[in-house]
């Protein structure tokens, strides 16, 4: 009741501000009138009896301040005045509030769009029922740790231990495939699973269900299940989608049931999975060469499993300790053998909580998250920085206001209050147009079809960190300026004689901001130039096959839904038409697209009798007149031709680099290699030719060449997807007339790729280039932001020395010699700036250098590109702050020179 | 706030009341009836007298109406609400037992 009546009271209060300011002020009235008539009464005059009154009654303003306090609103009631005032003045000065929050909004706007990347990968975890209970099992490698995937055979032995594990669940790598919908090609995720894989992890489809044992046999009909993401993106959520047939690699799958909404992939790092087929479709999905018709599933596979009531981790370790000793004494040949593939001693249980991605790779990962997210708050910290340079200038600009306001009484705590509510609302209204522009620049990259999907919704941690953001730099950034502005010498100021001393200490916050945030901008140039050169050197790796005139066109008939032998007619038909083309010198067919690798295991034959050791190498499917087409200069022996039928012995072409790694010599014609799975798998050595660029399918520029053979899709028993033709003019129209001819043999065969090796080559490309353009707008943003910093510096220097500008014009200083005077402060901020950002640009790329190389990060390597140290480009990038600053300082210097002797010591 | 000036704000809150008990007064009738009163002993500052009123308002204790003074002004009427009633009751006992405590002490040492 008491409490209510309090809430209602406070309510009035603030809801009846201004009439209670009037009933406060009447009421005190009254009161100095009574007391002037009592003391009037006592025998004194009616202006002594006034003025006594008043001296008794005290401070009119105090006491209303005191009863307002008492009403408990007071707080609130400062705090919506000076946020209105805050307001008014941040709209008078639209200049500076405009610049300000442009600069909050591009620092916090990228920002949070990076964090939402970053969310999406390491911070947002799927619901899985009781994550505490599941654990991964891993196959140990060589040294003991665990390896990247574990075999299918050894999940079904795993799978056996149901005394320990109450289910177990094998799903394998995300897979790139393509499906047909709404009469496109669409390119999408896969992964195969086993029948348990929802069990285990504990949880159920959205629709309909997950595929049954009888479904996981092989040869058994084609099923699967939608992503649930893809079924509302993609098929509208439509229910009526379960028990419909689509065709995926061109094949008839029955979709049975759609998976729960907040499973994106098995993969814990935002990647989106749209299907899920049963492990066993894995061979009709891939048909890769020579494992056509084997029924072993050799797919990369993790392996989950659900602990039984009871079981503890390191019981579970125990036993699969136990199986890895086993398979050791069962498959001795498989713990002898050669590099990435061989077994180690053991097995590893990891609780599933415990790791990301893979054990190995979760560090490494979460180093290069990090170190995107340094990347970016290195731009936040430029505009905080700048914004508190802004609003040091501005706070010293004010400073004669806040002299007269501290004069009138206000306290110091009101005053710095009162800033801090300015820079909140200046960093609030950045926060939420950072925002704005992050979920515009994220819509923009969600509408990029990519081949993976990283699902980026916006979700409360974003918003919370974007807020956070936007707070914290608000209190940080405006709290160190407001308490330097408050902090006045009340006399100087007021008599704004203006001759107060000019600060000559070098080490001042304002100036110390300045350098750092030249020396950022340095280091983000630095980035940009070092990933532009990696980019260069990419582009001239890849040099080595034609580009110019050369187009491709990729169909699949499999979609349309043609038997194998009509379909090689079909190919055979394309292919003619296409040769004759005005103005095509030669064409082929192949698998894939052109330069496309797959990394594949070889073992050599030594010559000595002696098994080879397992290797690495990369394959690329060819064909007769491929070499022909794409200009690859032949060294020794020939390339293929019609003799390699597919009933003729296996050949392969192999580049210089591959004959003289693996067979010591640049001439290996006669020589031969094998698939370590398939004794009988030998393939002659019939060529041998130049190295060219390759490209797989997560492409790197960065990565070297390696080795690498071409074999004939004509032996591999599969299918030709890919024409590819030369023509003495432009590719261009090319394109466009091998889409005729195909359209011309039959109107239903999808275009899934038509472009020119030109557009594939930038699109390969795309990525370093990417990284380049990234880094180059941070470090453009950041100059952007550092000069405005250096302009409002100079221009309140300026400002505050006009009157002495104005002296030294009248006693005849020239004009050049105040510019000088002023640019000279400029000039030794940047210069310094730049030079500190220099020496640590070429300390980090002797660092790079240093430790340069390949560097293993458990799923594969990484190439990290040793930078040359490029005297142009380090004085490009001087260059380019210094005239920055420059033109940072030029205005106001020239305002400065140009002003007349009298206005300039009339000058406030 | 240190317990002494809670001891003094109390104490003028109770003055307060129980002066607005006999009737509604306006400001400045109850600083001069504390002060009549209390034989010239009590003087109550004008810059703590309207923050009380006002607290206790606030709080709920006192509500206020416009209404004719004595000059014939608008003036600003307290009067006890029932439930400042109660507490002045509560306040009254609570005042009893620390003055004789303290009346004790000070006898006793």
């Amino acid at each position: 009741m008491r409490l209510w009546h309090i809430l209602r009271s406070r309510l009035r209060s603030i809801a009846f501000r201004d009439r209670r300011e009037l009933d406060l002020s009447e009421e005190l009235q009254l009161h100095l009138e009574r007391e002037t008539e009592r003391l009037q009464a006592g025998g004194l005059s009616r202006e002594e009896a006034r003025l006594h009154a008043l001296r008794l009654f005290g401070g009119v303003e105090q006491i209303k301040e005191a009863s307002r306090d008492a009403r408990g609103t007071a707080t609130w009631d400062a705090l919506v005045r000076d946020t209105r005032q805050g307001l008014r003045r941040l709209v008078r000065d639209w200049r500076f509030t405009t610049a300000a929050v442009l600069i909050l909004a591009l620092a916090i706007g990228a920002n949070t769009a990076i964090f939402s990347v970053v969310n999406a990968v390491l911070f947002r975890r799927h619901a899985v029922a009781d994550p505490d209970r599941l654990v991964n099992i891993y196959q140990n490698g060589r040294a003991g740790t665990p390896l990247v995937v574990t075999a299918y055979s050894t999940y079904m032995e795993i799978a056996e231990y149901t005394d320990i594990f109450a289910t177990t669940m094998a799903a394998s790598v995300p897979n790139p495939i393509r499906y047909l919908a709404d009469g496109a090609v669409r390119d999408a995720v896969v992964e195969y699973a086993t029948a348990d894989y929802l069990d285990t992890l504990g949880l159920r489809p959205s629709l309909g269900r997950w595929f049954d044992e009888t479904e996981v046999r092989p040869g058994a009909p084609l099923v699967a299940v939608l992503g649930h993401q893809t079924w509302n993106r993609r098929f509208r959520a439509d229910p009526s989608i379960i028990g419909r047939i689509i065709r995926i690699e061109g094949l008839p799958v029955t979709i049975v049931g759609i998976g729960p909404a907040n499973h994106r992939a098995t993969f814990d790092v935002g990647l989106v999975t749209d299907f899920w087929l049963p492990m066993t479709a894995i061979p009709a999905m891939m048909p890769r060469p020579g494992r056509r018709d084997t029924p072993t599933i050799f797919a990369p596979l993790f392996v989950k499993a659900r602990l039984r009531d009871g079981v503890t981790v390191s019981q579970a370790r125990a036993a699969m300790d136990g199986l890895g000793r086993r398979l050791e004494a069962e498959h001795p040949e498989l713990f002898r053998a050669e590099g990435e593939f061989a077994l180690g001693p053991g097995m590893t249980v990891l609780p599933s909580t415990d790791v990301r991605i893979h054990p190995a790779a979760d560090t490494p990962f979460m180093a290069i998250a990090s170190l995107v997210l340094v990347i970016v708050g290195l731009v936040l910290a430029i505009a905080c920085s700048n914004l508190a340079t802004l609003l040091l200038v501005r706070g010293a600009a004010r400073a004669r206001e806040v002299s007269v306001r501290l004069a009138m009484g206000a306290t110091r705590r009101q005053l710095v209050r009162h800033l801090l509510i300015e820079s909140l609302l200046l960093s609030l209204a950045g926060g939420v147009a950072g925002c704005v522009l992050a979920w515009w620049g994220m819509r923009a990259l969600q509408r990029v079809d990519f081949p993976f999907r990283v699902d980026l919704t916006v979700d409360y941690r974003v918003l919370a960190f974007a807020i956070a953001l936007s707070l914290v730099t608000g209190i940080v950034f405006g709290l160190a300026p407001a308490l330097k502005a408050t902090r006045v010498d009340l006399l100087t100021t007021l008599r704004d004689e203006g001759l107060q001393p000019v600060d000559h200490r070098r080490l001042t916050l304002k100036n110390a901001l300045i350098v750092f945030q030249v020396v950022v901008s340095v280091l983000l140039l630095g980035g940009t130039s070092i990933f532009l050169q990696a980019a260069a050197a990419g582009r001239a790796l890849r040099v080595g096959y034609a580009v110019d005139g050369v187009a491709m066109l990729e169909t699949d008939l499999r979609f349309a839904g043609y038997s194998e032998s009509e379909a090689s007619r079909v190919f055979d038909e394309l292919l003619g038409r296409i040769r004759a083309i005005p103005g095509v010198e030669s064409a082929a067919l192949l698998r894939g697209l052109p330069m496309e690798v797959n990394g594949v295991a070889i073992v050599v034959d030594s010559g000595d009798g002696q098994p080879g050791s397992t290797l690495e190498a990369a394959a690329i499917t060819a064909a007769p007149g491929f070499f022909d087409t794409l200009r690859i200069p032949l060294l020794h022996g020939r390339v293929f031709d019609v003799r390699d039928r597919a009933d003729a012995p296996r050949v392969a072409v192999i580049t210089e680099r591959m004959a003289r790694q693996y067979f010591g010599a640049v001439n290996a014609v006669g020589r031969r290699f094998r698939s370590p799975n398939d004794p009988n798998s030998w393939t002659a050595v019939i060529g041998v030719v130049h190295d060219t660029g390759t490209g797989d399918f997560d492409d790197d520029v960065l990565d070297p060449v390696g080795p690498v053979f071409y074999t004939s899709y004509i032996q591999s028993g599969a299918l030709p997807t890919t024409v590819i033709a030369r023509t003495f003019g432009e590719a261009a129209p090319l394109v466009a007339a091998m889409q005729r001819e195909l359209r011309a043999i039959d109107i239903t065969l999808p275009v899934m790729t038509a472009q020119t090796m030109a557009q594939k080559l930038a699109g390969s490309l795309a990525i370093p280039n990417g990284i380049a353009t990234l880094f180059g707008a941070l470090g453009g943003l950041g100059l952007v932001l550092a000069s405005i910093g250096l302009y409002a510096v100079v221009a309140f220097t300026v400002a505050r020395r006009s009157r002495e500008i104005g002296i030294r014009m009248a006693l005849g200083a020239r004009s050049q010699q105040v510019v000088w005077s002023i640019a000279r402060g400029v000039a030794g901020l940047t210069g310094f700036g730049t030079g500190i950002g220099l020496v640590l640009l070429v300390l980090a790329m002797l660092v790079m250098r240093a430790g340069g190389g390949s560097a293993d990060i458990g799923i594969g390597s990484v190439t990290v590109y040793r930078p040359s140290i490029d005297p142009v480009a380090l004085l490009a990038i001087a260059a380019v702050t210094a005239l920055v600053g420059v033109a940072a300082a030029f205005g106001p210097a020239r305002r400065a020179a140009r002003m007349h002797p009298l206005v300039a010591l009339r000058h406030e | 706030m240190s317990d002494q000036t809670d001891v003094l704000q109390g104490t003028l809150d109770l003055l307060i009341m129980r002066t607005l008990a006999l009737e509604p007064m306006h400001g400045w009738a109850i600083a001069q009836r504390i002060q009549q009163t209390s034989d010239e002993l009590l003087r109550v500052q004008q810059g703590s007298l309207y923050p009380a009123l006002h607290r206790l308002e606030h709080q709920g204790w006192i509500k206020a109406e416009w209404g004719a003074s004595e000059n014939n002004r608008r003036a600003r009427f307290y009067s006890l609400t029932k439930a400042g009633r109660k507490q002045v009751e509560a306040e009254l006992e609570k005042w009893e037992r620390l003055s004789t405590g303290v009346n004790l002490l000070l006898q006793r040492t």
